[in-house]
């Protein structure tokens, strides 16, 4: 919003301090200014200048080199067009860098080889009048050297862009009357108060004693909360005068004519908007304020809108004529040839007026004001200050009747009083401040104040408690923002020492991403946890479980993910194309339901050649035994199925598949991706993913159970032996009748080494080691244990290799 | 004899010279040093020698013996050496092939720079004896709004474009869910689990209804932090910011707060940073205005904490929002938020700091 410091001088005498630091103040105490915006320089730099003499230009006919002073002693010289040019002759000189009220700056130019020196301007170009012939002839008695500020008797502006949203919650600062309020609260001067009983009672005196033409009625369950009507007549409908729509045009508003004019002009001022109806175009001279039917009805936009039973409007005898506090109907307003009119001051329920406009998509100067809460006791103001400007605009024109209002009882209206202790305000800024001081800044703001020892009264003026000052921490807040939070030093509080620490999951996840990263040499990724179904199709993946957004923006983020695996999916056919082999990882949550989110880890290998689930898989195992998670890597089992992954999921390898159990369940799977999905995914190579549900233990502490072993003494023993057995047999497979021994010195079984030598047959080679603690082996013994697990091996039906 | 000796010596170098493999050394050796070699003779002859002789014979014979034996010696460990140097010569491995310059190199990882900064933020509030808190992305209504100070109707929903599961205009009594549109959902979770005073924070995603451009996006990341006690004051909200702020920029830095609207913090703050680029001057970075916009803040709504269970009367405290992904573009000069939830690896890669 555009605000006028060149308006706020009506209502207060700002200090003397640049237009910056005038923005920088009203940032630190009140709300955000965005923009510090100098206009009308030209005011100042365009000067009256007399025409000492005339050549013709060398080169140009038409033109001419006017040599002229403007008060100093050098005279300066201009190449100029205009016929009407004689010695003598006072006009308006504007020099290079002048921006002109049309737009235009004035850089150095040279015309036909010549340098000019700026420019006599004509009326047009100052803006004084829509077309002109020649440049200004002034009157004699001129003063060269005035400037055209001084001559049109106007001053430069310094507008202030405000932030709207910083003024959300303060309805009161909608109009240049509450920033002047404000200043004078944050410099310490006086506000001045042209709206007081006397200016009242003269406008009042205006009022007929014949009958009001109309009055306006509310029906039931409108939003409509308090509403005024003034007929006039007499009405003379034209442009407004030069200083108004100057105003106007400052602060962006463009101007239509007088009565229009009026209308934006009392809103930008006291921040209330109102509406001017053609009187005459009022049918049965009835103002009705009530529900619309659904109908269509075309706003002053040239736009059609639906309206439904909840939209509240204002209907005459026969049709709706505005749509309440958003905007008016294409025909209601003020015409050139209106000649009587109906001014409207009311005030409309916040919320009913938003829901309407944010349905239409329409926010009016007008809607954005009443969505915040205006303040019914203002209303009469603002009507007496439209009566009061219609006055001044067209004298001739004639009240008939008096103010007609519609609404709650405006006088039964009992100001919001708060308590506060001035210590309490001072503890709560965390600042020492005099009590007085308290008082003044409260007082400013047109608090009323009653002090009886530390303990404050206060009552909040009605334009203030409508939704922004309910509470004592609001009256805090006043005192702090206009002191300045920057004449507060920060300062530690004093409390007790109590020792915080991570979370179990919290240290869980870092531990994950840390052995990952570090160890795993895995790089952590983000993925969107909204998903849509064009994502979901290409994993194969059901899309009609998720959970739906309503007002998504887009098709292909419309529903939460209930897995990482198709977002992951997506990522490697991403990735693919740029790497030989990639390992990543996501630590994030999947949406199964309603107050079921939880966290799951998803590791993903690729590579181009070899499949890397074997390599994921010693990653699973390793992380767990990190993690002192009991993880083990099982099969598949038909019972008890994964609780990570659907095993019946289209898109699992049907060999490269484990689960890991931990604490007993399947909460998490190692599996490669089929080939079919990963060619619809225009992944070439191979991919395998492990999935951890983190949801059953990430809350509980994990001891590190590792126990020391003391280093053995003697030393051990070992016994290599190869087997023979179908290629189709998984190696590790040997070491199962091998468990079963139950001799205490064989330390363990592993295998060294697997080698196929036909091509039905691998010979894998296995080696059992030995250990006594208490003393050196016994030959006989390591003989007996041989022959025992030769024996073990044999009745599982794995020979020894011949030869 | 003597000169039979030297003659032995000239003899056996030039032999040693001629031979190449260990076991020829070792015969030579036998020839000359064995039981029955050269110099062994000559020894064995130093018997029949009168004492004179002897005592001329028998050191110079030892001596050559010990000569003969040292050249054996050095021989032998030369071979050796050779023959190591050979062999490491044959299998010398080709050391510029480092995992950089292998186009399969997979051999880093690294976290993802949300995290990075996310986790520096919790150790500084760790140590400054914050609590962590999480809380669950799919919010209700009253975590999201009503809890926190915004009404049904308030103006305050129209900053929030919120993702909905439910119509919210419905009338219904069951609950409306929503994707929590600021991590401020975790003050009211975070009251009603502990009893004043306590101070913790929360970080975690977000989401908002928003068209996503380089920076723009509807899923991004914020940390809220809350303090409540006895007299907590705004001198103690500026503190903590501060040292927040000195730490994560690692440098001092000098900070203004201004009002600011929230409707569930009053006096609410917009908590500005002198520009770090031109230090107050005005550059394009703060848009010449000198001071940079970075979180807002503020003193608790009593409303906010009667909803939290805790009187406002007795307790107050202030709370703070600090958008995470703004920090992470700032530190790592990222220009484009959607990298942050892209998954591309060349991205990725790029963060192997820890």
């Amino acid at each position: 919003m555009l605000i006028s410091t060149e308006w706020i001088s009506d209502f207060v005498d700002l200090p003397d301090v640049s237009p910056k630091d005038l923005g920088v103040r009203f940032t630190l105490g009140t709300a955000e200014v965005e923009d510090v915006i100098e206009s009308g320089e030209y005011l100042k730099k365009i000067k009256i200048a007399e025409i000492v003499s005339i050549e013709k230009h060398p080169e140009a006919d038409k033109l001419n080199l006017v040599t002229f002073n403007f008060g100093g002693k050098e005279n300066a010289r201009v190449v100029c067009g205009a016929s009407n040019v004689r010695v003598g002759l006072k006009t308006h000189y504007a020099p290079i860098g002048t921006t002109l009220p049309i737009g235009f700056t004035l850089e150095p130019k040279k015309i036909r080889g010549i340098l000019s020196e700026g420019m006599l301007c004509s009326e047009e170009e100052l803006g004084l009048s829509e077309s002109s012939e020649g440049i200004c002839d002034l009157p004699q008695e001129s003063v060269v050297g005035t400037t055209l500020g001084e001559y049109l008797k106007e001053t430069s502006d310094v507008l202030l862009d405000v932030d709207n949203k910083s003024l959300t919650h303060r309805p009161d600062l909608w109009g240049h009357y509450g920033i002047a309020r404000e200043f004078a609260a944050l410099y310490e001067c006086d506000l001045k108060n042209p709206f007081d009983e006397k200016w009242k009672q003269v406008l009042e005196a205006t009022f007929s004693n014949d009958a009001s033409p109309i009055t306006p009625k509310i029906e039931e369950g409108t939003s409509c909360t308090a509403y005024w009507g003034l007929s006039l007549s007499g009405v003379k409908v034209g442009p407004s005068p030069t200083w108004m729509q100057r105003r106007l045009k400052a602060v962006g508003l463009r101007p239509i004519n007088n009565i229009v004019d009026i209308s934006n002009y009392v809103m930008t001022e006291l921040g209330m908007p109102n509406h001017i109806f053609d009187r005459d175009e009022i049918e049965d001279s009835k103002i009705i304020i009530k529900l619309s039917e659904k109908e269509k009805f075309v706003t002053l936009d040239e736009q059609e809108r639906d309206l439904l039973p909840t939209d509240t409007v204002i209907a005459d005898g026969k049709k709706t004529l505005v749509l309440a506090g958003i905007m008016g109907g294409l025909n209601s307003g003020v015409t050139e040839k209106t000649e009587n009119i109906f001014i409207e001051v009311a005030n409309w329920k916040p919320a009913l007026v938003r829901r309407t406009s944010t349905r239409l998509g329409l926010r009016s100067d007008s809607s954005q004001r009443f969505e915040k809460t205006l303040d019914s006791q203002l209303t009469y103001r603002t009507l007496l200050r439209i009566l009061e400007l219609v006055k001044e605009l067209c004298p001739e024109a004639k009240v008939i009747g008096k103010p007609e209002y519609a609404g709650e009882d405006l006088n039964s209206f009992e100001p919001l009083q708060l308590n506060i202790k001035a210590s309490h305000i001072s503890k709560v800024l965390g600042k020492s401040l005099d009590q007085p001081k308290i008082v003044s800044i409260l007082s400013r703001l047109d608090f009323k104040v009653t002090e009886n020892g530390d303990d404050l009264t206060v009552l909040v003026p009605s334009y203030r408690s409508t939704k922004d000052i309910d509470c004592g921490a609001d009256l805090i807040e006043e005192i702090g923002r206009v002191i300045g939070y920057d004449n507060i030093t920060p300062e530690g509080p004093k409390l007790s020492v109590e020792p915080v620490r991570l979370s179990e999951a919290q240290k869980l996840h870092r531990k994950i991403r840390t052995f990952l990263s570090m160890n795993a040499e895995a790089f952590e990724v983000m993925t969107y946890p909204l998903v849509g179904e064009k994502l979901l199709k290409k994993a194969d993946w059901p899309a009609d479980s998720s959970l739906k957004i309503l007002n998504s923006i887009s098709k292909d983020h419309d529903r939460m993910r209930d897995s990482l695996i198709p977002t992951l999916l997506e990522a490697a056919s991403k990735n693919a194309k740029n790497y030989e082999e990639f390992k990543c990882f996501e630590l994030g949550r999947v949406y199964p339901d309603f107050e079921k989110e939880h966290s799951v880890l998803a590791v993903m290998y690729y590579s181009k050649n070899k499949s890397p689930f074997l390599k994921l898989l010693n990653t699973m195992e390793r992380l767990c035994q990190a993690l002192s998670l009991p993880g083990e890597i099982i099969d598949k089992h038909p019972k008890f199925k994964s609780l990570a992954v659907n095993e019946d999921w289209s898109g699992l390898h049907p060999f490269e598949f484990k689960n890991i159990r931990i604490m007993g369940k399947p909460h998490g799977s190692i599996f490669s991706i089929h080939p079919l999905l990963l060619k619809n995914n225009k992944i070439k190579g191979q991919l395998s993913m492990a999935l951890l549900d983190l949801s059953s233990f990430e809350g509980r502490a994990i001891k590190d159970k590792t126990k020391y072993h003391p280093l053995p003494k003697f030393p051990e023993a070992t016994f290599d032996y190869t087997l023979d057995v179908e290629s189709g047999i998984e190696a590790a497979k040997l070491l199962e009748p091998l468990k079963k021994l139950k001799i205490k010195e064989i330390v363990s079984h592993k295998i060294v080494d697997v080698y196929a030598h036909a091509s039905d047959r691998k010979s894998v080679t296995l080696r059992s080691t030995f250990l006594d603690p208490d003393k050196t082996l016994d030959g006989e013994l390591i003989k007996a244990s041989e022959v025992a697990i030769i024996g073990a091996l044999e009745s599982a039906g794995y020979l020894l290799k011949q030869g | 004899m003597l000169e039979k000796l030297e003659k032995l010596f000239e003899e056996f170098t030039s032999a040693l010279e001629a031979l190449s493999k260990e076991a020829e050394i070792l015969n030579l050796k036998s020839e000359y040093l064995g039981k029955k070699g050269a110099i062994s003779g000559i020894l064995a002859g130093l018997r029949d020698c009168t004492p004179e002789e002897k005592k001329q014979l028998g050191p110079a014979a030892n001596d050559v013996k010990n000569k003969i034996q040292e050249l054996i010696n050095s021989k032998l460990q030369k071979l050796e050496i050779d023959a190591i140097n050979e062999k490491l010569a044959s299998e010398r491995e080709d050391l510029s092939l480092t995992d950089s310059v292998m186009a399969s190199n997979n051999h880093h990882g690294g976290i993802h720079p949300v995290t990075l900064i996310q986790t520096e933020i919790e150790d500084i509030f760790l140590s400054m004896g914050f609590d962590i808190l999480d809380g669950p992305h799919i919010e209700d209504e009253f975590h999201n709004f009503e809890a926190l100070n915004i009404p049904s109707d308030h103006p305050a929903r129209d900053m929030q474009d919120t993702f909905w599961f439910h119509d919210p205009h419905a009338e219904t009594d069951e609950k409306k869910f929503l994707l929590r549109t600021h991590t401020s959902t975790i003050q009211v979770r975070g009251m009603t689990s502990r009893k004043p005073p306590f101070r913790f924070i929360a970080p975690g995603k977000v989401f908002r209804c928003e068209r996503t451009d380089a920076s723009h996006e509807m899923v991004f990341h914020q940390l809220e932090g809350m303090m409540v006690g006895k007299d907590i004051s705004v001198s103690n909200l500026i503190y903590f910011m501060k040292s927040l702020l000195s730490e994560i920029f690692k440098k001092d830095v000098e900070v203004r707060l201004r009002p600011g609207f929230f409707p569930f913090v009053e006096p609410g703050f917009e908590l500005d940073i002198k520009c770090l680029i031109c230090s107050g001057k005005g550059c394009s970075v703060c848009k010449q205005v000198g001071w940079v916009e970075l979180l807002p803040c503020g003193m608790v709504h009593p409303n906010v904490l009667k909803a939290g269970g805790i009187d406002p009367e007795e307790f107050n405290g202030f709370a703070f929002g600090l958008g995470l992904d703004r920090l992470v573009m700032m530190r790592y000069h990222i220009d484009d938020i959607r990298h942050l939830h892209g998954a591309d690896l060349r991205f990725s890669e790029q963060f192997k700091t820890f």
